[in-house]
């Protein structure tokens, strides 16, 4: 293992039943400690995948996978005490309260009592809900629900952190905020992996990018390194460049 | 324990909020009790009570007529008026359904029947050579003495025989009696004249074996006792959608990623679930009981009689709640939209409460419904729930229904899992 590796994927592939190629397709990479790590790609190119199977959500087919030394195979419970997930969907139930939303997750990974009230008000004040920490989700705004959302997956300060698309459907001040959350967890020494179809978001926020395509990594490296390296003006460019620039729709199996 | 009691605190609430799915679990079986039971209530007292309005005209002047009506009354199933009409006006009377049955007893019916026996005896004698008197006496009765009965015109074949057969065997019983008395008379016989007024016994008789020796053995099936615990498995069973939902609407927000996401294993926070789902169906058996007990006697029906076996009720209650949950859980699993799953979970209860004797019981059925009866969970759940209502059924008594109850949620909860597994991979 490398030593100052967060994540360590060697050889990783996924194949699901009843498709013939493979949606992870031998694909290795390492994700250093403390760094943001973008995971970008096309529809259907395998972000979700990968981040499922590092989640510990659905099993390689073949590959390891290590997180902080911890082996996804032999080590999952352990794994999942330090990660934290924050998925695309407004993972939140409508007619609970804010608070009452973030007790039960913050209880779910063993925070309690007095410490847990602290925690959930003191990250309400940072993103500004504080005031509506009885209100229902429901009653909130996109945003609002979204910085919800994402404390639900910072709340038990996990090392690890797997965004996926924490700012897609927000307003420009609420993404503003919770970019500039995520870089301050990452100073605390969060390491975050991130996916977005956000490229001027991902080139800003990201420390290390890989972009992901028909299952395998076409490009690993520093934003503005690669983009000089392909003679990109910005991200974005360089996406396109290297995937093209036929629209790629999904059928999503339920 | 912490993740449990969270889950459970959490799925209250969202219950407890949740208007639409309190009315599906409490208002709706609580009207069905009600309503139901009204409804059904003249049906039952019919069926089980059988007290039929039975109108007899008895224009005989002798003990025939009288020996007739009495016979009726001792069956102790009809409601009998005794009045002089026109025949015509019986008709019509029978015909608006003022009378399920009607009998007209001719005048001069007892005469008419003595005169019949008297001339068969003395002939029988004569060819015997035994009688004093050989005079065959002429009179003017017709050839045949016909008893008038007019039947509503919705009266049952089957009901029409069972009456015809009564009242053959009650006729047959005063020809019989008439015979020996005419015999007796014929033949002199000093010692038999002394017991004249002896009326004639049956030799043969039925004795009839309830077969609960308890206190309560008199209590029958009524429109209460039938309606009430009927509806509120139903009640229990139509949780399914509620629950199928939830896991339906925890899959579709991302929140069940998160939750497989976290650490401990998804069956704690599955148990949570359906111990909330369990204990909204053991309050909603409490109220649907208490419905039969407190509100059903105020609308003119029988009160529930409930039996003294308090933790028989409970035992019979928990195996339906988890029976209904487990459905519940493999309903939410199996479909993916909560339109599909409520489709589902409200036909396929309607259609197990209907084959279970909810709707109707199951003793009415035909034959090949009543077999199919006992694939039912709800049928499992009503028998259970009569053996201890009607039955003064003990815990023991209602362990093999329990039972089923018990491996229908296990089979239920192990199709989940397996299609969960299947699914994730």
């Amino acid at each position: 293992m490398t030593v100052n590796a967060a994540i360590e994927v060697k050889n990783l592939i996924k194949i699901y039943k009843g498709t013939a190629s493979p949606a992870v397709n031998n694909i290795s990479f390492t994700i250093e400690k403390g760094s943001i790590f973008g995971l970008l790609g096309p529809n259907g190119a395998g972000k979700t995948t990968t981040i499922s199977v590092l989640c510990g959500l659905i099993k390689p087919t073949s590959g390891e996978a290590t997180l902080l030394g911890l082996s996804l195979k032999n080590q999952l419970a352990e794994i999942k005490q330090i990660i934290g997930v924050v998925p695309q969907e407004i993972a939140l139930y409508p007619t609970l309260t804010a608070y009452e939303n973030l007790r039960y997750i913050g209880n779910m990974y063993g925070l309690k009592g007095r410490n847990l009230k602290n925690i959930i008000h003191e990250y309400l004040e940072i993103v500004g809900l504080e005031e509506h920490s009885n209100h229902r989700v429901e009653t909130f705004s996109g945003g609002m629900k979204r910085r919800i959302n994402l404390i639900a997956g910072i709340l038990h300060q996990p090392k690890i952190l797997f965004l996926d698309e924490p700012t897609v459907g927000v307003d420009v001040q609420s993404r503003n905020l919770i970019t500039e959350h995520l870089h301050l967890l990452n100073k605390k020494g969060c390491t975050i992996i991130y996916t977005s179809h956000l490229m001027e978001e991902a080139e800003n926020l990201c420390s290390t990018i890989a972009i992901i395509d028909h299952g395998e990594i076409i490009a690993t490296g520093v934003p503005k390194a690669l983009i000089k390296e392909n003679a990109s003006e910005n991200l974005e460019q360089l996406f396109l460049k290297l995937t093209g620039k036929k629209l790629r729709d999904q059928i999503i199996d339920n | 324990m912490l993740r449990l009691f969270s889950t459970i605190q959490k799925e209250l609430i969202i219950l407890l909020r949740d208007k639409g799915g309190l009315t599906i679990m409490f208002i709706m079986p609580m009207a069905m009790i009600t309503i139901m039971a009204l409804i059904q209530d003249a049906p039952f007292r019919d069926f089980m009570e059988i007290k039929i309005p039975l109108l007899i005209v008895n224009n005989d002047k002798g003990n025939f007529g009288t020996t007739i009506e009495r016979g009726l009354k001792e069956a102790k199933i009809f409601e009998i008026t005794n009045m002089l009409l026109d025949p015509d006006v019986v008709k019509l009377k029978v015909k608006s359904g003022d009378y399920e049955i009607a009998i007209i007893v001719p005048e001069d019916a007892s005469a008419s029947l003595n005169s019949k026996i008297g001339n068969f005896v003395t002939k029988k004698l004569n060819e015997a050579g035994l009688a004093d008197s050989s005079e065959i006496k002429e009179n003017n009765f017709p050839s045949e003495l016909n008893l008038s009965i007019l039947f509503a015109p919705d009266t049952k074949k089957s009901f029409k025989a069972s009456i015809l057969s009564s009242l053959k065997q009650a006729t047959s019983k005063i020809e019989t009696q008439t015979l020996l008395d005419l015999f007796k008379k014929e033949l002199k016989q000093k010692e038999v004249e002394t017991s004249k007024d002896e009326p004639m016994r049956d030799f043969v008789n039925f004795k009839e074996i309830n077969t609960v020796e308890t206190p309560k053995e008199a209590l029958k099936l009524n429109s209460v006792q039938h309606n009430v615990p009927a509806w509120t498995i139903f009640g229990m069973f139509f949780i399914v959608i509620t629950m199928s939902g939830s896991i339906i609407k925890e899959r579709d927000d991302g929140s069940y990623t998160r939750l497989l996401t976290m650490p401990g294993s998804y069956i704690t926070i599955l148990i949570g679930k359906i111990t909330a789902y369990l204990f909204i169906c053991l309050i909603q058996c409490f109220l649907m009981l208490m419905v039969g007990l407190f509100l059903l006697p105020h609308l003119g029906l029988p009160q529930l009689v409930i039996g003294n076996n308090i933790p028989a009720i409970f035992v019979v209650a928990v195996s339906t709640a988890i029976a209904a949950t487990g459905f519940g859980v493999l309903v939410g699993t199996i479909f993916k939209t909560h339109q599909q799953s409520s489709t589902f979970g409200s036909v396929s209860v309607v259609i197990l409460a209907a084959l279970g004797g909810i709707w109707v019981p199951v003793f009415v059925m035909p034959e090949s419904l009543r077999m199919l009866a006992e694939f039912s969970p709800l049928y499992w759940a009503l028998s259970a729930f009569h053996t201890v209502f009607l039955n003064d059924g003990t815990i023991q008594s209602i362990l093999p229904n329990a039972f089923k109850l018990t491996i229908f949620f296990v089979f239920t909860l192990s199709l989940a899992f397996l299609y969960t597994k299947k699914s994730r991979h």
